[in-house]
Formats: structure tokens, C-alpha cells, sequence
């Protein structure tokens, strides 16, 4: 048998974010480096009191290395304290509030002059003052303000992460990566609690059903595993043998894409290579409907809030609306330029699409009418399927994504204003997953980051920004010690 | 939220075709749950499946009768269903767990038991050859209050003889259908003697008697709405009624009128009817045939026969109309094969090329003012995100019903059913051969079932992975 490594470099289609596996990041799995991390995390977090949101921008700076000179390189605290009050006063139109609170990273400064345009920002003034929507607290209408912090770092793939998802009750965060193993952590502590081997391939996407209890994991073998998050081990049939390993849903002819669970967990989605959306019955692990859906590979898939459309897209364009029940497609949306559609999901209630396009633009669609809403420029995508997803705050909803250039960017979804831009990765920053406040990336880097949204009430003081303990170095262990591990996650579920 | 995006309002509302079979055992009740995504199933050896609609495959199967079901009942949450069956119990099923919640004994086979719509520690149960009777089991120890059967007599003259004829007569009287009206104040209760009582669900005297028919009331069935009951009876005829509010305050008993509105018989053939049941909005009623293969729907404005489904060359049982589609399932009475009928909705052709349109006749093209003018690349993309002034709300559901949907219960997915049996009627001899297996080998297969199932469920509870493992 060979390699995971040696079978993920056999194919290396262009755009694919888990071909990024081929240029393993050395450092990622050394354990110098993670040895190193808390100590170069701490005196970053000093400036940060007292250059106020400055803080991530700065740990990040230094942490990477400098890596990309042109975005964060990290510099003495008087020039970044200089150089936020820049960014502050040229973000000034779109808050009110004092430079020392202001979010924007110093990258924004330039970033803002030169890559989003003038349109952009007219929009964005003007919707700004005209804009209606008052939050509860308090009565001038106080913009959302994410103020994502980072907080850990998860290293233990051997290779680029394709993809991270957070469970739906918020306490695991799950990984895939071009190594060919899906990773467990926990989402609060960052501590590894499962390697989840199996894969003959990089693993491309995971998904969690509702419960949290099971998760599903696509590869490019072909295969699409599901596991059980409490074992660690893959999901078991008991009929008459009982403890019988389920074996995987086999059917793609090609490389597994993307994947998504109805919202009771009955169905799974499944997007691939082979160009064919497959619903899946998860009790039985049985084919349940094959959809033709599309010219290319498909790229995204996700379920509504009631679990009877579903929305795949593909690089071909088109993102098309399906009925679960029947099969049928429903509506197809196509923009006039027919830019390739990487990624796809519905808004938190149902009546919205989100389009992520790899002509630098995500976009809103209103499937009903067929229109785009909103578009949301600002970040990098051009040859990667980057991810994204909605992310609520305080009752305010907004948009994450990730950009080639390794940051985060996050939107206002009602005024397309750039609301922050969290400094993630070297390299490409895959997918990023939100969960209320707490939000995690996947990088080409081979590391997970998690961040945590720090409330800003008045005077911002870095202990907020507290560093927790880190424990990733459990990372790359083998499966030999897992059952051991279970029993340190059964007694953490007991507790908890 | 399908429903945004089709037009399938346009289609009819009644089934026309069968859609798809499904089968595991030997089925004999039916029931969906309220909000139409499972279908529970009872079968001749006393398991009971329940039916995930949108997998068409099974989502649980419970084993604790033995003898074969005879009625179910989900509660309104869809977490508890109630089973009876013919070997003198009924058990209260818990689905977030699949064990049984309460178990009940009587000392005759009960035709059936539902629940009290608001209540799932309240059910009322007719009994074979005994008094109907209220159960509740909020308390440990459950307590059954027994139910009326006699009718209510008007006349209170003290004519002996008379008397001594009417106390011989209502000893006769067994009631043999019983359900509760749609607020739950109320029992509708159907007898041997072709009477229908209203009983008071919380004086448990009857208010209201009437003789609607010659036979004996077999199945009396209510709209979602509680408005129009349907009556089957053994004298070949279906009736509709309306029912009169009761929940009114200081309801005067002597005033109660329970206006027929239609009869459906088939008087060529002079059938009789297995079972019936309403559609969705009550608009139709459809009842399977005795000694006959078709089922028979008709529409209520008028009261005449909309269509006659005859698919399946087997005699139908139980039917059931799903609580909001135009869907409709039965069991064969032979096989024990679930049948469902449904509407095909065709492909919209136009929705696979937003470009194109679908229109019945030529129309002649009008061109836009500015369709062929030629703008800058930046200057059309300008004028794009310029027109994005639309306020956009991704967060607030559009129905306040859907929200209520997502609190609801919420089934546990189980990964330990192994291949869900609506194959296991073939087996595979060897490759590529398959052969139908034969009754009594189903038999032997399920006791077989049964038996492994016990184990691996007690050690599920105990937290080994080998069991239902996606158990809380």
C-alpha cells in the first residue's frame, strides 16, 4: 500500500485546495517551533494593550516569520502604532469609534488603497450614513464589530489543511487534510483528541451532523467515510455481527469535494469531481438519489434551514437549487460574466445563497428572484476553492472568508463594509468556519488557528486576549495510542 | 422552503400514481406523524417500524408487542408514539431513546388507543367485548377511568318495562372506535349498535348520543382542523359530519347537532370498506376496498368520485393520508407491503437554463433600450454593485411555523439498522441469483433479529461503541 503522501501528489489538478498538499510546510510539523509558540505569542500581546485591537496583527507578524513582507511584517510597536492610526483615520468613515478601538489591522491601510476601489468605498460611505438597522443596546445605530482575536494555533498535519469545520454545538472542531487524515480537537482547550485515519487519500472535506456525534469525511480516494467523533474509530453497523465497521459510501467515480448534512442528519450530501451531486441515506449508507448536476466538478453543496433544498455549484458557473425529495432541479443561477462558483451556502434562514466566485467576488443571491443581492470584494480568489460561511454576532449576522493571501476577512452583510481582516496563515487560508465566537481557519500551513471573538466595552485591555494553554503537540501521533485518548474524551463528554 | 421556488400548487392535490413500495415485515397500521416526515408501521409480529419519508427508509424499529398491531398514535411533538396491539397491552414508545416509555395492560385486545392531543400521558382506548377506557399514565402507576358505552336517554319517565328493555340493550352496546376531537375536551365515541357519543373528557358522561348507521362503527377519522368527521361502517357506507364546537362556554348538550354531509357508498358493487381516511384539508376522503383492489377517493364539495387507484394487484388494509402533501400510503393486506401513491411533479426545463423560459406560444422579442449598447467592463461592474442597495435580512426565518418546526423534537439518527430491511424479502442465493424469501424464513430471521438487537442495546446504553452508538 502506498502512501497517503505519494497518493495525493499523483494528482494535481490546478485549483483544487487540497493539491496544495504537494509543498509540505516543514515547519508546521516541527516541534521546536510549537515549543516555541507560547513565548513568541506573549510580547506581541503587550502591544496590543496599548495599541489597542492591534494585538493579532502583530502576534501573527512574528509568529510567521515573515513570511509575506508585503502584508504584516512585524515591526517595532511604535511603528505599528503609528501605522494603526493610519489605517484607523482611513477607515474612519466607517466607524465612529475612537482609533484605539478601531479593529482594522495595520495590513488594512494599504490594502484598502489598493485593492478596493473607489465604487467600494462610495458604497460603503454611503450606506453607512443612510444605513437603518439600530441594534438593541444602544440607540445610534452601533456598526457590528467582530473583533476576532487569535488565540490558538492546532499544528499536527503533516500537511495543508483543506478544510475545518466546527461542530454544531460548538465544542469539537474537525479538520481535513491533504495528509489523508481527519483530525479532532477540542474546540475550547485546542487539544487534540482524535486522528481519524482511514483515508487511502488527502481528505477534502468534513461535515458534523447535527448532533455532533458523527462525522463525515470525503477524500479524493473516492470514498466518503463516517466516523463516530466519541470512538474515534468509523461509524458501526449492529445488526447481527454487532461492532461491524461501516463500511464507506463508495459510488463517485472521482474525487469527493464537498459534502453537507441535512439539517436532522438523515441525508447526506455529497459533491465530486465526477460532476454528480449524490443524497445519500445515512442510517442505511445507501444511494439514494444521483443528481447529473453539473459540467465540471462540483464544488459546494449545502442544505437549507429545513433540510428540502439543497444548493450545489460547480466551476462550471452555474449554481443550481435542487429538492431533496424529488431530485428535481428548481432554479439554476447564472451570473452574466460566468465566473466558476467554488463554494455555496444558504443564509442562516434559508431564503439566501452565498456565492464565492473566483473572480475575487462572493456573492449574495437571492435564489427566488434569481438576482444577486450583494457582492463582497476585498479579499483574494482567483484559483483556490476557498470557503466561507455566515457568521452571527449579538443578533447581526456576517460574512467570513477566507483569501489566498492567508487572512480572513470579514463583511458586513446588509452595507458590504469590511468589518475586520484577521491575520491567519502564511500561504493560502483555506476555509474558515464560524460559530458564534469562536472561529477557526485551515491553512496551506498545516495549522488550524482558532479565534475568539473579544467583546470591546469601552477600554480595551489585553486580558481579554488571555493565552490559553496550547496543546497541539499531541498532533501527528499515531492510532496505536488511541484508546487511551477515548478515554480522556469519554470523561471530558461525562463532565461537560 | 421548496415550496418557494414550485409551482406544484398548480398540480392536483390528490394522488394519481404510485410512487414507490416499501416493506419490512408484514405491515398491517399505518400512521404518519403530524408533521409528515415519519411514518410509523405496525406489523403482524408486533414490531414497530417508523418510517423516515424523506429516506424512504427506516429511521427505528421497536420490538416489545408480540402479538400483531392493531392501532398507533403519535403525540403532537412527534417524540411519543403509542402502539396497541391484539395481545391485550399498549405501550408508549420514547423515540429519542427507542425504548418504551410506559407500558399498559387491559384485560381484552384493544381495537385501538390514541393520544390526547395536547397530552402524551393521556390516551383513550377501546377495548374488544369491554368498556372504552381513559388512561392516564402522567403518575407512576397509571389510572384508567372507564368510558360510557350507553347511550344518553332523554326520557327519565319510570316506565319499568321500558327501562328493563333499554338497561338489556345497552349492555350490548361496546364501543368500538373512540377519538378525541381536535381541542381534547371531547371523546367521539362509535358502538357496536351504529351510536355515536360525545363524551366529556373530564366528566366522562356522554353529552350527546345519536344513531348514525345500521352496522358497527369500524374507524372514525378527524380533519386536521377538528371540524368534519368521517364514519366508517359495517352497513357499507361512509359518512362525513360536521362537528359542532364544543368548546363553547356553557355548552347546552340538549342543542348539539351532528349534521350529516355525505354518504359514500358504491351502490353498483354494493362495497364495503376496509378503511378510510381524509386528505390533508379534508377536502377528499379515500377508503380502500373490501375484497377489491382499488382505493376510492372522492371530493367533498360534491361528494363525487374523483379517481380510483388500482396499481397494486392486492387487496388494500389501512390507509393513510400524509398531514400535508398528496401523498397517500397503504398496506397491502397479503404481502404487508407498504404502497404510496403520490404526484409526479415534472422537470422544469427552464430551470436548468435561467436563460431560457418555457412559454406556450410564440412571443416576439422586445428588445431593451440599452440591451446592445457597449459599456467599459468596470463601468457595467460600477453600476452593478451601485444597484446592490437592497436590504438584505439572512436571519430572520419567513415563518414564524418553520421555527416552531426546528424546536421540535428531533429524531436521533441511528447508524445500527444495517441495510434497512424493505430489501429483505429477496435474499441472495448466490452472486447475482436472488430468490424471495419465504414467509416462515422471514419469521425465523426476524425472532433471529430480535434476539441479537437485545444485547447490542443494552450495551449501547452502557456507553460501549458497539451499539446505537448516536444515542445521548
Amino acid at each position: 500500500m502506498s502512501s497517503p503522501d505519494e497518493l495525493a501528489r499523483d494528482t494535481p489538478p490546478p485549483y483544487k485546495r487540497r493539491r496544495t498538499g504537494d509543498t509540505p510546510s516543514p515547519r508546521s510539523s516541527s516541534p521546536d517551533v510549537l515549543a516555541g509558540d507560547p513565548d513568541d505569542f506573549r510580547p506581541p500581546r503587550r502591544v496590543s494593550q496599548r495599541g489597542g485591537g492591534l494585538s493579532q496583527s502583530p502576534t501573527k507578524a512574528q509568529y510567521l516569520n515573515d513570511f509575506s513582507r508585503s502584508q504584516t511584517p512585524s515591526r517595532p510597536p511604535s511603528e505599528l502604532a503609528r501605522r494603526s492610526r493610519s489605517a484607523s483615520s482611513s477607515g474612519s468613515r466607517t466607524r465612529s469609534q475612537s482609533p484605539v478601538h478601531s479593529t482594522p489591522s495595520p495590513s488594512r491601510t494599504p490594502r484598502s488603497q489598493h485593492r478596493s476601489r473607489s465604487p467600494t468605498s462610495t458604497t460603503q460611505s454611503r450606506s453607512e450614513s443612510s444605513s437603518p438597522e439600530p441594534q438593541q443596546l444602544t440607540p445610534p445605530r452601533e456598526p457590528l464589530k467582530p473583533n476576532y482575536r487569535a488565540r490558538l494555533v492546532l499544528r499536527g498535519h503533516t500537511k495543508a489543511v483543506s478544510q475545518v469545520r466546527i461542530s454544531p454545538n460548538g465544542r469539537f472542531i474537525a479538520s481535513a487534510s491533504a495528509d489523508a487524515t481527519v483530525k479532532i480537537w477540542d474546540a475550547n482547550t485546542g487539544a487534540h483528541m482524535d486522528t481519524l485515519v482511514g483515508h487511502m487519500a488527502g481528505v477534502s472535506c468534513v461535515a458534523w451532523t447535527p448532533d455532533s456525534n458523527t462525522l463525515a469525511s470525503g477524500s479524493d480516494d473516492k470514498a466518503i467515510r463516517l466516523w463516530d467523533r466519541v470512538t474515534g474509530r468509523p461509524k458501526t453497523t449492529a445488526r447481527k455481527s454487532a461492532g461491524q465497521e461501516m463500511a464507506p459510501l463508495r459510488g463517485h467515480h472521482n474525487y469527493i469535494h464537498c459534502l453537507a448534512f441535512s439539517p436532522k442528519g438523515n441525508i447526506l450530501a455529497s459533491g465530486s469531481y465526477d460532476e454528480a451531486v449524490f443524497l445519500w441515506d445515512v442510517r442505511a449508507g445507501r444511494l439514494m438519489r444521483s443528481l447529473p448536476a453539473h459540467s465540471d466538478p462540483v464544488s459546494g453543496i449545502d442544505f437549507c434551514r429545513d433540510g428540502t433544498l439543497v444548493v450545489s455549484c460547480s466551476t462550471d458557473g452555474l449554481i443550481r437549487v435542487w429538492d431533496t425529495m424529488t431530485g428535481q432541479c428548481l432554479r439554476t443561477l447564472v451570473h452574466e460574466d460566468n465566473p466558476a462558483v467554488t463554494n455555496v451556502c444558504f443564509s442562516p434562514n434559508g431564503r439566501f445563497i452565498l456565492a464565492f466566485n473566483l473572480d475575487n467576488c462572493i456573492r449574495l443571491w437571492d435564489y427566488i428572484s434569481g438576482s444577486v443581492k450583494k457582492t463582497y470584494q476585498g479579499h483574494t480568489n482567483q484559483s483556490f476553492a476557498i470557503g466561507g460561511c455566515f457568521g452571527v454576532l449579538d443578533g447581526e449576522a456576517f460574512i467570513a472568508s477566507a483569501s489566498e493571501d492567508g487572512d480572513v476577512i470579514l463583511w458586513d452583510v446588509k452595507n458590504k463594509e469590511l468589518l475586520q481582516r484577521v491575520h491567519g496563515h502564511e500561504g493560502v487560508c483555506f476555509w474558515v468556519d464560524v460559530h458564534g465566537e469562536t472561529m477557526a481557519t485551515a491553512g496551506q500551513d498545516g495549522s488550524i488557528r482558532v479565534y475568539r471573538h473579544i467583546k470591546q466595552s469601552g477600554e480595551v485591555n489585553g486580558n481579554g486576549t488571555r493565552e490559553l494553554s496550547k496543546a497541539p503537540s499531541q498532533g501527528g501521533m499515531l492510532q496505536g495510542e488511541l484508546p487511551i485518548r477515548q478515554d480522556d474524551v469519554k470523561l471530558e463528554d461525562a463532565m461537560s | 422552503m421548496n415550496l418557494l421556488l414550485s409551482d406544484d400548487y398548480l398540480l392536483q392535490d390528490y394522488p394519481e400514481s404510485m410512487t414507490s413500495t416499501i416493506r419490512s415485515g408484514h405491515a398491517t397500521m399505518l400512521r404518519f406523524n403530524r408533521k409528515g416526515d415519519y411514518l410509523a408501521s405496525g406489523r403482524v409480529d408486533g414490531t414497530v417500524v417508523v418510517w423516515d419519508l424523506e429516506t424512504m427508509g427506516v429511521a427505528l424499529k421497536m420490538r416489545g408487542h408480540n402479538k400483531s398491531i392493531t392501532f398507533l398514535s403519535w403525540s403532537k411533538c412527534g417524540r411519543y408514539l403509542l402502539s396497541t396491539c391484539q395481545g391485550w397491552k399498549a405501550i408508549l414508545w420514547d423515540l429519542e431513546t427507542g425504548q418504551r416509555h410506559r407500558e399498559v395492560r387491559f384485560r381484552a385486545p384493544a381495537y385501538m388507543a390514541e393520544l390526547h392531543p395536547e397530552n402524551h400521558n393521556l390516551f383513550v382506548a377501546s377495548l374488544f367485548e369491554e368498556q372504552p377506557l381513559l388512561v392516564d399514565i402522567s403518575e407512576p402507576v397509571d389510572v384508567k377511568r372507564v368510558l360510557p358505552s350507553a347511550p344518553r336517554r332523554s326520557n327519565t319517565d319510570s316506565d319499568l318495562a321500558l327501562k328493563e328493555k333499554q338497561a338489556k340493550e345497552d349492555a350490548k352496546q361496546m364501543t368500538t372506535s373512540a377519538i378525541w376531537t381536535a381541542t381534547g375536551d371531547h371523546i367521539i365515541a362509535g358502538t357496536s349498535k351504529g351510536k355515536l357519543n360525545i363524551i366529556d373528557a373530564k366528566t366522562l358522561e356522554i353529552i350527546y348520543t345519536e344513531k348514525i348507521c345500521t352496522g358497527v362503527i369500524t374507524t372514525m377519522r378527524i380533519t386536521g382542523s377538528g371540524r368534519d368527521l368521517l364514519v366508517n361502517s359495517q352497513d357499507r357506507i361512509i359518512r362525513t359530519f360536521r362537528i359542532p364546537n364544543l368548546s363553547v362556554e356553557d355548552l347546552d348538550p340538549d342543542t348539539i347537532q351532528l349534521p350529516l354531509e355525505h354518504k359514500f357508498q358504491d351502490v353498483v358493487n354494493k362495497l364495503s370498506w376496509n378503511h378510510v381516511t381524509f386528505s390533508a384539508t379534508g377536502e377528499y376522503v379515500a377508503a380502500s376496498t373490501y375484497n377489491n383492489h382499488e382505493l376510492y377517493v372522492w371530493e367533498r364539495n360534491h361528494g363525487s368520485l374523483v379517481c380510483m387507484l388500482k396499481d397494486p394487484k392486492e387487496e388494500q388494509g389501512v390507509i393513510e393520508w400524509h398531514p400535508s402533501r398528496p401523498l397517500l400510503a397503504a398496506c397491502g393486506l397479503e404481502t404487508g407491503r407498504i404502497y404510496i401513491w403520490s404526484v409526479i411533479s415534472p422537470q422544469k426545463w427552464s430551470a436548468l437554463a435561467p436563460d431560457f423560459a418555457e412559454v406556450e406560444e410564440n412571443v416576439e422579442y422586445m428588445e431593451r433600450e440599452d440591451e446592445f449598447d457597449i459599456y467599459a467592463q468596470e463601468e457595467i461592474h460600477r453600476r452593478r454593485l451601485d444597484a446592490e442597495d437592497e436590504d438584505v435580512d439572512v436571519l430572520s426565518a419567513d415563518h414564524a411555523k418553520e421555527g416552531d418546526d426546528l424546536e421540535n423534537f428531533r429524531m436521533p439518527i441511528l447508524f445500527n439498522l444495517g441495510e434497512s430491511d424493505s430489501e429483505d424479502e429477496f435474499v441472495a442465493v448466490s452472486t447475482g441469483t436472488m430468490r424471495r424469501r419465504s414467509p416462515g424464513e422471514s419469521q425465523a430471521d426476524l425472532s433471529a433479529g430480535a434476539e441479537s438487537a437485545a444485547p447490542v442495546r443494552k450495551k449501547g446504553g452502557a456507553g460501549a461503541r458497539g451499539g446505537r452508538s448516536k444515542k445521548k
